[in-house]
């Protein structure tokens, strides 16, 4: 099971996601694991992540791409659709799956997710709740946060 | 952004391996065994939950046996510390019991599972789980050589 070859479409998109980077994320496959990615997402402009470098990681499953490749944050983000363990609300990454999708649309999904908090849906209750009782505050808590844990230092 | 590795040498890689691995990283691992604890299992005599709820890194975790029937261990609830550190799953996670047992593979001062004496750690493969080594050991209490043995007071701690 450890020896087979990596796909083909995993090479294509590999490739991809290096020569032709998005603008604010960067992905690269770890040295050891093919189907691991070290990412990076820089937190988009006029949000309360502007400023932050948000470290990721993502995992190719065997089952993949029948399978959504699985991605959390390792840097502590408050946000109402992501946990304390960066897991992630995102309906792509489950029901909304599909094959005709790539890391690279997961990645672009996730930053807009920072553009877009969607507290109705949330997976930190204590945070959606705050996101909808007091938004400006919360924005507050996110700007506070990006600059203790996501500054990049 | 700039690259962290110099595309070349990456590109090399990916055309140059022929054996790459498949296996499921530590943390992505960590979270299915969370995910699947909290579900619960099977009949419930065993379960196990993470620690701190706060550390990205998943590394302590609350297992909890109940005692075998038709053993001196029935009805008892047994709490254990598994700690999986960065190189888990390639190596075992530790396991000691915080509830007093006595039990041959346990040490009688500090609770430690004792690998040389449980197979299940001594011969560790990177597919066992958690959850095998809860359900392990709560057969390892039905065992002859365990379930007859003389226990300390229920309620007690390592």
């Amino acid at each position: 099971m450890a020896n087979s070859n990596l796909p083909r479409r995993i090479i294509k998109e590999t490739q991809r996601l290096l020569s032709e980077p998005t603008p604010g994320i960067s992905a690269s496959p770890s040295e050891d694991n093919m189907r691991y990615f070290n990412v990076m997402i820089l937190g988009p402009t006029q949000t309360p992540y502007e400023g932050g470098v948000f470290k990721l990681e993502l995992f190719l499953p065997e089952e993949y791409p029948m399978a959504a490749p699985k991605v959390r944050f390792l840097t502590k983000i408050y946000h109402p659709n992501i946990d304390k363990l960066g897991r992630i609300c995102l309906d792509i990454l489950k029901d909304k799956w599909s094959p005709a999708l790539k890391i690279s649309t997961v990645l672009l999904s996730i930053q807009a997710l920072l553009s877009a908090p969607n507290p109705d849906d949330p997976l930190s209750e204590n945070i959606a709740k705050h996101w909808k009782s007091n938004e400006a505050e919360a924005v507050e808590t996110a700007k506070e946060w990006t600059r203790l844990y996501a500054s990049g230092a | 952004m700039s690259l962290p590795v110099s595309m070349s040498v990456v590109l090399d890689t990916i055309m140059c391996q022929t054996l790459t691995s498949r296996i499921i990283p530590r943390n992505f691992r960590l979270l299915e065994e969370l995910e699947r604890g909290e579900k619960g299992i099977g009949d419930g005599t065993v379960s196990y939950g993470m620690d701190d709820g706060d550390d990205i890194y998943m590394r302590s975790w609350t297992g909890t046996i109940i005692g075998p029937h038709n053993t001196v261990h029935e009805g008892r609830i047994y709490q254990l510390k598994l700690f999986c550190d960065k190189d888990y799953p390639e190596k075992p996670p530790s396991v000691r019991f915080h509830s007093r047992i006595n039990m041959t593979c346990v040490n009688h001062e500090t609770g430690v599972v004792e690998p040389k004496k449980f197979g299940l750690l001594a011969n560790w493969q990177r597919e066992y789980s958690m959850e095998d080594i809860l359900t392990q050991l709560k057969k390892e209490m039905a065992s002859p050589h365990n379930r007859k043995l003389v226990q300390p007071p229920e309620g007690t701690y390592f």
